[in-house]
């Protein structure tokens, strides 16, 4: 049942139609969790789900059918990253330092989810804090692709992505720094959406770096993307960085697009070498597809485009080695045994924790803020962050929505990509210039290449164009189906 | 300094492993120096831009902060009366985080 319930409408219309009630539903998904191999969750939270898909089996018997407009998530079973807190289930952000945490508040985020009706079956795995892009960086084991075992997930959120692709749960939290949640999104051939930088709140998730981290939604359909959009967007006094005139992405928007009025900007700087040519032809296809149904494609430039890894290494390790410094041994985390002779000590030995591209970031990252050098790699690192926001600004002058691949390839194999940290990193480079410039993105399934992997299609808005950006993705989904 | 001066070397990992408060074997030592190098010298790439003038941008909010009111709420309360916060800590003494001395 769970491989055939595949979105929110589905869920609800067997509730509605009592063909299955909240708790089956929910022990579906935990016998499903159970006997899966992918190793997509770090804690399976039962108590919390079972309690909540009875308070949701007794709402529905009351109401003798889902109330969508006042509950819109009512029995849906989700997956939140764990690098999101909830009140009294162990949170790990996939690190040893982090192995036995268990935070005393809820997320926003995921609070509002569960107010909605939602039920959390569990906590996914990540790269450790969320830095890698392979999921591989898991202290607990890495986690696998959905369909192709030898291959990774795609990364941070690769445990959520696994967990919406396998049919582990209907739909999952992310987050995104670089394309954390539109990579894995792409490599697993469900929809990943980042919001616009302050569209949701961040109280809760465990900071990685805080000019760039976004939360948001994977999914079966845009539609559930939307939805789940919808309910934890929007200003929280918890977050003075979540933007207090925040657009809700309402579900309305999905609607039919004005295609005549849509521009579509198509920049060269997204089709360079190293772009596979399969994933290159799947892109060209669906902007002929937009062609097709009434868009005007227009050629745009984002000059500054390529500076983009290279601006988004120095910043996000800046912040990052500035976040974890949190991590002391002495407040949360590991302590370590026996008695240190002074703090320094102390805090070398609670930090040993901490996995090898987790301390690769944290040593280059204060390198960059050091002394003498922060003039010239982080302050011009946030100088070129600003040209290339600049870049954006002119191309949505004369374009509504700018698009392009997810990743220059599909899911790579387990290990390929493990020893060589540049060559990783060299693989955010068409999802990380949204993080710097703020920008709402997402990756909507488009196609698969010759071994059956699934290839995305990225499409950004100007800030707060979430609705004509889900719109055209939604248009897009039931148009190529 | 002129970053292109910098010499990537293992006193320097070490030196900054330092002010990380971070431990490293001498493995580890050998390995990131020998990355680091190779991603300082990407990164060099933005060193050629003409970036006099340019505005750092630091955060991409186009809006102003959002503060809330001053107002004093109360903290999560746990077992005991005690913070529920302090119930991550390894080691609480009187309602406090038990450090090593650091005088």
């Amino acid at each position: 049942m769970t491989q055939t319930l595949r979105t929110i409408r589905e869920v609800h219309d067997a509730f509605d139609q009592k063909r299955l009630s909240p708790m089956e539903l929910t022990r579906e998904y935990l016998r499903a969790i159970g006997a899966s191999r992918h190793n997509a969750f770090l804690t399976v939270c039962e108590e919390r789900a079972l309690g909540q898909a009875k308070v949701a089996e007794a709402l529905l018997a009351r109401e003798g059918r889902v109330p969508r407009e006042r509950l819109p998530l009512l029995g849906v079973p989700l997956a939140i990253k764990d690098n999101l807190v909830i009140d009294s289930i162990r949170t790990t952000c996939a690190s040893r330092i982090l192995e036995n945490y268990v935070p005393p508040y809820t997320a926003t985020c995921v609070a509002r989810l569960e107010a909605a009706g939602a039920v959390t079956l569990g906590k996914t795995s990540l790269d450790e804090f969320a830095m890698g892009g392979s999921n591989e960086n898991s202290a607990f084991g890495p986690v696998l692709h959905p369909t192709h075992p030898d291959r990774v997930p795609g990364g941070s959120s690769g445990g959520s992505a696994t967990a919406v692709g396998a049919g582990l749960c209907v739909a999952a939290l992310g987050s995104d720094t670089g394309g954390s949640i539109r990579l894995p999104a792409s490599y697993c051939g469900v929809v990943g959406v980042k919001p616009t930088y302050g569209g949701v709140s961040r109280y809760g998730l465990v900071a990685f770096a805080s000019s760039l981290d976004q939360v948001g939604p994977m999914a079966n359909s845009v539609e559930d993307a939307a939805l789940l959009l919808e309910v934890m967007g929007g200003h929280d006094p918890r977050d003075s960085t979540s933007a207090v005139a925040a657009a809700t992405p309402a579900r309305d928007a999905l609607g039919e697009p004005d295609w005549r009025g849509l521009r579509i900007g198509v920049p060269e700087e997204f089709f360079v070498e190293g772009l596979a040519p399969e994933v290159e032809r799947a892109t060209r296809a669906a902007l002929s597809w937009f062609e097709k149904e009434g868009a005007k494609l227009v050629p745009v430039r984002l000059p500054h485009a390529k500076h983009s890894v290279a601006v988004y290494y120095l910043i996000a390790v800046s912040e990052a080695s500035s976040n974890l410094a949190r991590f002391d041994g002495v407040r949360y985390g590991t302590r370590p045994s026996g008695e240190e002779r002074d703090l320094a000590a102390f805090y070398r030995k609670a930090r040993a924790g901490f996995g090898a591209e987790v301390k690769r970031r944290i040593i280059l990252g204060t390198f960059a803020l050091s002394s003498g050098y922060a003039e010239a790699y982080y302050r011009r690192a946030c100088q070129v962050r600003r040209l290339i926001k600049d870049d954006f600004d002119r191309a949505f002058e004369k374009v509504d929505l700018i698009a392009g691949p997810v990743s220059p390839g599909t899911a790579f194999k387990l290990g390929e990509k493990l020893t060589d940290p540049l060559r990783m990193y060299l693989n955010d480079i068409f999802t990380i210039p949204a993080n710097l410039a703020g920008l709402p993105a997402l990756s909507v399934p488009n196609g698969k290449d010759a071994h059956g992997l699934p290839i995305g299609l990225q499409l950004l808005a100007p800030q707060f164009g979430e609705a004509r950006l889900l719109g055209a993705a939604h248009a897009f989904e039931k148009g190529r189906a | 300094m002129s970053p292109s001066k910098i010499a990537v070397d293992e006193a320097l990992t070490r030196k900054v492993a330092t002010l990380a408060r971070l431990e490293l074997s001498d493995s580890e030592v050998s390995t990131f120096t020998a990355q680091l190098e190779k991603i300082l010298g990407y990164v060099e790439s933005i060193q050629e831009l003409e970036v006099q003038g340019v505005e750092p941008l630091l955060s991409p909010l186009a809006a102003k902060t959002a503060f809330r009111e001053d107002e004093i709420l109360p903290a999560l309360a746990g077992r005991e009366g005690q913070p529920k916060v302090l119930e991550a800590a390894g080691e609480i003494i009187d309602g406090g985080y038990k450090v090593p001395p650091v005088l």
